[in-house]
């Protein structure tokens, strides 16, 4: 197996470029900044517990669109340059790519949202909050996971396409209909039911169900559920948070898995 | 073991068949040239071999591992200039010839390989930056590391001025010698006659001619066809020559001028005639089939 050297390749390149960088940056900076506006605009009692509730809307917006920036490109680059042929000609698998790739792009979010997370968890307690170590480590641990979602989504819309600039657009398709207009279509389909008089009130389970697949939905279930407490705690088993962490685990690797299954089938010429 | 072995190997797309059928084996420490018009299938096939693209129909395999079922393991003993490549951005000659060692688990020592191609001096400069020709050499590094049994070459010779394609002729012998095959792929036909063991000629998918030069040279004919100049033409000098055991015609060409076609054999008996019959050479030539009148002979080009 050689990802490993692939990986280390990639890491130095993303890292090294400007742009890597500066995603990078800005999402460590913006996660920084919610850990300071946090204690002062947040109600009492203050703890690190409590804060993930804080800023999980707002990663559910930036994570997904620094996730997609880092994955689109990984693949199709270098399938579009031709360096891709280059690499498959030396002992490397498709296999070894795409677990490179991965391993590097998300590592790379993986530790930018380390870092910031311990940086805020730092501002959030000191001086006047909380810190609830337990409740923090596992929602530092759920908002890894799904940076890795919206970066393995990227790079599954890197390895099924043959140009960057369809990777860009499909990935970024994904971006507006998932953390864009999902909402608005949730709404508008119950404020629609509700005027036709088929359901009273809430959308029925299945429907709620349906309309939660979508990874914020599913990563805001699982930090309600395990991390700031309550929240979810009446209707069917389904909308537990139990299930909302096996459907976010599925996220992280069924695309990636069925646009492997693409990659290698396709030619690369 | 066969280096390389194509059974009845085929690849259709929706409208077009680009190889049809093509079996045969390269026998190992030979040195193999893949010749064909532009569009024949050559790249076809060797993307089949890199497992960038998949047989319709047929398998091939290098060293006995089949190509698309354990494409790691067949491409872990071969080196690859493969046509279509780019290099990697932002990543310096040195850093390419590393990345090549550590996938190859190779030890070499990256300088010495560039300098052996001949780009040592920019070792430390992007390899974005390189002109086409140092960046042919330097995927011609990449290819040496690691003493590779099998060396596959789509036109190797691209983008570099007579000088580095001399080189890398040069190259392409050591590593035979070596005792790795080689096996590529061109269309400049003194290249391959240069420097190729057997040849396979390539046409619209499908192999039309696979010998040695000289194998492919005796199946056109295998004649020699030799002019001569002399001093003056003296009556029964045609007649004399046509008597020569070996010879097929002689004719004049001119004053001074005399075609002579016949076995290879025979060159050195029509020259000795002439002078028993007290005529002087001024000049002689010999035209053989060269590779390229074989090659249009064969393709009908």
């Amino acid at each position: 197996m050689t990802w490993q050297t692939i990986a280390k390749r990639d890491i130095d390149l993303t890292f090294g470029a400007r742009s890597g960088k500066l995603l990078l940056g800005l999402t460590v900076l913006s996660i920084l900044l919610a850990g300071y506006i946090y204690p002062v605009i947040g109600t009492k009692p203050i703890t690190t517990a409590r804060f993930g509730g804080f800023v999980t809307g707002w990663l559910t917006t930036l994570l997904p669109f620094v996730g997609v920036l880092l994955g689109y490109g990984a693949v199709v680059n270098e399938r579009e340059s031709g360096a891709l042929r280059l690499s498959l000609s030396l002992p490397n698998s498709r296999l070894d790519v795409l677990l490179g790739k991965f391993c590097s792009r998300a590592g790379l979010l993986t530790a930018a949202v380390l870092v910031s997370l311990s940086g805020a968890g730092a501002l959030v307690v000191y001086p006047f909050g909380e810190l609830v170590i337990s409740r923090f480590l596992a929602f530092t641990l759920l908002t890894v996971l799904f940076g890795t979602v919206w970066c393995g989504l990227g790079l599954a819309t890197s390895l099924i396409v043959a140009t960057r600039r369809r990777a860009l657009v499909l990935s970024f398709g994904l971006v507006f209909v998932f953390v864009v207009v999902w909402d608005a279509i949730k709404t508008a389909l119950r404020v629609g039911l509700n005027a036709a008089g088929i359901v009273d009130g809430a959308l029925p389970g299945p429907a709620q169900f349906l309309l939660g697949l979508e990874p914020g939905h599913v990563f805001q279930r699982v930090v309600s559920g395990l991390v700031t407490g309550g929240g979810m705690a009446d209707g069917p088993w389904y909308l537990n948070e139990w299930v909302a962490f096996a459907l976010l685990m599925l996220w992280s690797v069924g695309p990636l898995g069925l646009a492997y299954v693409a990659f290698a089938r396709s030619d690369v010429s | 073991m066969a280096a390389i072995d194509a059974s009845t190997v085929s690849k259709r797309y929706q409208t077009e068949i680009a190889l049809n059928g093509v079996d045969f084996t390269v026998e190992e420490g030979e040195t193999f040239g893949f010749l064909g018009p532009n569009g024949a299938g050559k790249s076809t096939f060797i993307n089949m071999l890199l497992d960038f693209a998949k047989p319709t129909d047929g398998t091939v395999s290098i060293f006995g591992h089949d190509c698309q079922q354990a494409g790691v393991a067949a491409r872990e003993r071969i080196g690859v200039l493969p046509e279509g490549y780019s290099v990697f951005n932002r990543l310096t000659g040195r850093q390419h010839i590393e990345y090549a060692i550590r996938s190859k688990e190779a030890d070499d020592d990256p300088i010495e390989v560039l300098n052996r191609v001949g780009i040592r001096d920019d070792a430390d400069r992007k390899a974005s930056d390189y002109s086409k020709g140092m960046a042919q050499r330097l995927v011609l590094g990449m290819a040496l590391v690691g003493e590779p049994d099998l060396l596959i070459l789509d036109e190797p010779s691209t983008g570099l001025d007579p000088n580095g394609a001399a080189q890398m002729r040069e190259i392409l012998r050591e590593e035979n010698e070596r005792g790795a095959t080689v096996f590529f792929s061109s269309h400049i036909l003194e290249q391959v006659e240069a420097v190729c063991d057997r040849v396979g000629i390539l046409q619209d998918g499908e192999l039309v001619a696979i010998d040695t030069i000289g194998g492919l040279r005796s199946s056109l004919g295998g004649e020699t066809k030799l002019v001569i100049t002399v001093s003056k033409l003296v009556d029964g000098t045609l007649d004399a020559i046509r008597a020569v055991d070996g010879v097929e015609t002689a004719v004049t060409a001119g004053d001074q001028t005399i075609e002579v076609t016949c076995i290879n054999d025979a060159k050195m008996d029509i020259l000795i005639e002439l002078r028993s019959l007290d005529v002087e050479v001024v000049n002689f030539r010999t035209d053989e089939a060269s590779l390229e009148d074989m090659f249009i002979e064969y393709t009908g080009a």
